[in-house]
């Protein structure tokens, strides 16, 4: 805060002092103003005490309640892991030749709560991004895939933890059609190369396809399936993933 | 990628500022609720909008500034917050004895701050609670710094003669022989 060099102890100065806004040397010169301005200087503590209370009034606001219906994350989380995997231990026993498929043929559904056969539980200080891709051109999937792998490396790069799912409905569900897709090599590399990687396809959109254009869509290898990409898109987004559509 | 970096470093700013953000927001609507859910709109608001935050030492302004206006249009549209005026009737139907000294000073103090119009009550709970600036305060609200001084001036002002008056009403202890 700038004056001139002709103070006055207003109300203004004041109020200014006790919120610290004065460099050192022109506080230095109002509180010597202050020791021969008896009335200022009650003032001064009188203002230094209402903004203590007010500083500590507020310190410790109630917390919110939490909603109903919904566990806490940690734990939710185990709970899904745990299921997850029982799910995976299920279908391994029952269906011995289920993870044997030809790649091409091969779909790995996702259980009820989305985690699929590798349960993405948050660990500590690991960053979570869901890419919505709901239209898409060939370029659009060139640029996405390029910069999803430069993201994955460079936090591998720096030994940083980062889970990124690739959620396609609508039109974006070409880039994971067996037929459609131009980046059929590129996924298949980055779902090699990156564990950490994972994409989704909607199963109401092949559904509508289906039932509105007589298409039977077939998905890359690579893809896994949820029963709405827009629910399970919001699902990650309360879960507290970063969101970005594309 | 940039932007996605942006995004990546401006969710672990938010979540060091996330507990101010909460206390600023509580100030205001006194409904931990609403607080919570100003704050986390906020949040998202600043994550779709990051590619506009061109310096990252104005984080807290910008975060404050979509904040406010995130209030300004709930209160305009919704009208849901709690009515502060209910805060007195709610410390008047409680029994004295249930609370200490302090919870009933605290409680006389957020009364009293509820009381202050909504201009004069952003500015105090930002200078006071949140820490801020003038400069700060000046950018958030996108006020001139004048406005912002005689504001909190005011602020502080009615506070004094409210908490005042509460002194002066409150019933005296009278020593029992």
């Amino acid at each position: 805060m700038n004056r001139n060099q002709h103070w006055d102890l207003s109300s203004e100065t004041l109020n200014a002092l006790v919120d610290n806004e004065y460099p050192a040397a022109e506080k230095a010169e109002l509180m010597q103003m202050l020791l021969d301005d008896e009335a200022a200087s009650a003032e001064l503590c009188r203002l230094q005490r209402v903004k203590e209370m007010v500083k500590t009034a507020y310190e410790q606001p109630p917390v919110p309640q939490p909603k109903q219906g919904r566990e806490t994350s940690s734990k939710r989380n185990r709970v899904v892991a745990a299921v997850s995997m029982l799910l995976v231990g299920v279908m391994a026993f029952f269906l011995p030749g289920l993870f044997n498929q030809p790649a091409t043929e091969r779909f790995v559904l996702l259980d009820p709560d989305g985690r699929g056969a590798h349960p993405a539980v948050a660990e500590d200080q690991e960053v979570r991004i869901v890419f919505h891709v709901a239209s898409t051109t060939r370029a659009r999937g060139e640029d996405l895939l390029g910069e999803i792998q430069a993201l994955l490396e460079d936090y591998r790069s720096r030994g940083e933890k980062l889970r990124v799912e690739v959620v396609a409905n609508g039109e974006g569900l070409d880039l994971l059609r067996e037929k459609l897709s131009t980046q059929k090599q590129k996924l298949s590399e980055l779902a090699q190369q990156y564990p950490n990687l994972t994409f989704v396809a909607c199963l109401n959109t092949v559904k509508r396809l289906r039932v509105e254009q007589g298409v039977i869509v077939k998905l890359v290898p690579e893809a896994e399936t949820t029963a709405s990409g827009v629910a399970y898109v919001v699902k990650r987004q309360q879960e507290g993933w970063i969101y970005i559509q594309v | 990628m940039i932007l996605l970096l942006k995004q990546h470093k401006l969710r672990k700013q938010f979540e060091s500022l996330r507990p101010q953000l909460y206390r600023i927001a509580w100030s205001w609507c006194h409904n931990a609720d609403l607080a919570e859910d100003l704050v986390q709109e906020t949040y998202l608001r600043a994550l779709e909008k990051a590619a506009q935050l061109k310096e990252v030492e104005k984080l807290k302004p910008w975060l404050m500034r979509i904040m406010s206006n995130l209030h300004t249009d709930c209160l305009r549209r919704r009208q849901e917050f709690v009515d502060l005026q209910d805060l007195e009737l709610e410390a008047e139907s409680a029994e004295p004895c249930e609370h200490t000294e302090q919870q009933n000073a605290i409680h006389r103090v957020r009364c009293a701050v509820a009381k202050l119009n909504e201009d004069q009550r952003q500015v105090l709970t930002l200078v006071d609670i949140g820490g801020f600036t003038y400069a700060e305060v000046a950018e958030a609200l996108e006020l001139p710094i004048g406005t912002v001084m005689s504001r909190l001036c005011r602020a502080r002002k009615r506070l004094k003669g409210l908490l005042q008056k509460q002194v002066q009403e409150r019933p005296k202890l009278r020593r029992v022989k």
